[in-house]
């Protein structure tokens, strides 16, 4: 198993990931920067979900809409698809100078907040539980449930349209249970199917 | 890096990489295999065999949870027990006709100390 990666207290996380060389270069590890406070929000209150789409409240794109593509729990930040973005060069070598592309800068989360489905005004939000139990997210404003955003994976393939190749085992043969609870271990029961018999034991040896 | 392997170092480093002998090196430097060390793949036939490499996207997760020593006990021993209690025949002392080892000596597969690689 891998081990849990371990940060110094006063590790000042980014846009890129720990890994990458921009985040090293960040954090060189004989560095003392200024501490960025971010305010505590607790796991059960914080309200924007990646795929949502949210309304900006201040800043250069202030009254846009987008939707959240990555979220920032340390900073409590979110970044939107194409808004609140500044340009910059990427990939330059030699005397190329790169392609000019867009990158989006982070949104603090009290610069953003989530929309109503039905209205699409900016609101609100409080957790509130329903009838059935379920905990969901309800606009203060209107009080209409906002739905979780569809889940959706980073490398685009929807499970439901999947098809399946040559080497894909089909739901049905994948959820068969063919196990047989018993006490012998799968080298024993493999060992009287097949009828070996074995009656050498290993020699007795010491390991320090 | 991190790693010191048999790649590194001057070329009069030797180092292993795990591989088992499977021979004798006699004192006249001749080499005898020994059958028994090499191994051997015994694979029963695939025929109704189902299951692929690769596991389809459309799969639901499963439901099944995984085995406890204590849901062993209760779906394997725990009925043979409770038969034999109610016809009167349990005896404390033959507890091995329903499974459980005295000690793990003697056996091939010991659980413990676990001497088999899985």
């Amino acid at each position: 198993m891998a081990a849990k990666a371990a940060f110094p207290h006063d590790y000042r996380y980014g846009t890129s990931r720990p890994w990458t060389i921009a985040a090293q270069r960040l954090n060189p590890p004989g560095k003392k920067r200024r501490k960025v406070f971010v305010e505590p929000i607790a796991n059960e209150d914080w309200h924007v979900l990646r795929g949502d789409t949210v309304e900006i409240l201040s800043g250069k794109d202030k009254g846009k809409q987008g939707k959240v593509a990555q979220v920032f729990r340390r900073r409590n930040w979110v970044i939107l698809e194409g808004l609140n973005t500044h340009y910059r060069y990427i990939g330059r070598s030699g005397d190329y100078r790169g392609t000019y592309i867009a990158s989006e800068a982070p949104l603090l989360l009290k610069d953003v907040t989530l929309i109503d489905p039905t209205d699409r005004k900016p609101t609100d939000i409080e957790w509130r539980y329903t009838e059935e139990g379920e905990r969901v997210r309800v606009s203060v404003r209107t009080g209409r449930i906002i739905p979780k955003p569809v889940y959706q994976r980073k490398d685009g393939i929807i499970p439901q349209q999947w098809k399946d190749g040559p080497k894909d085992t089909s739901p049905e043969d994948t959820l068969q249970t063919t196990y047989t609870p018993s006490l012998k271990t799968l080298e024993e029961e493999v060992m009287e199917k097949m009828n070996i018999q074995e009656d050498r034991r290993p020699r007795k040896s010491y390991w320090y | 890096m991190a790693e010191w392997t048999s790649k590194r170092g001057p070329r009069t480093f030797y180092k292993s990489r795990g591989a088992r002998p499977t021979g004798v090196l006699t004192s006249s430097r001749k080499f005898i295999p020994v059958q028994a060390m090499i191994p051997e793949f015994v694979v029963p036939s695939l025929e109704g065999f189902n299951l692929k490499p690769y596991v389809s996207y459309k799969t639901p997760a499963g439901t099944e949870q995984p085995m406890t020593p204590e849901m062993l006990f209760n779906q394997v021993v725990a009925p043979q027990i409770e038969r034999d209690i109610e016809e009167g025949v349990f005896n404390e002392e033959n507890l091995e006709k329903y499974g459980l080892e005295k000690t793990q000596e003697g056996k091939l597969f010991k659980l413990h100390p676990k001497n088999f690689a899985r």
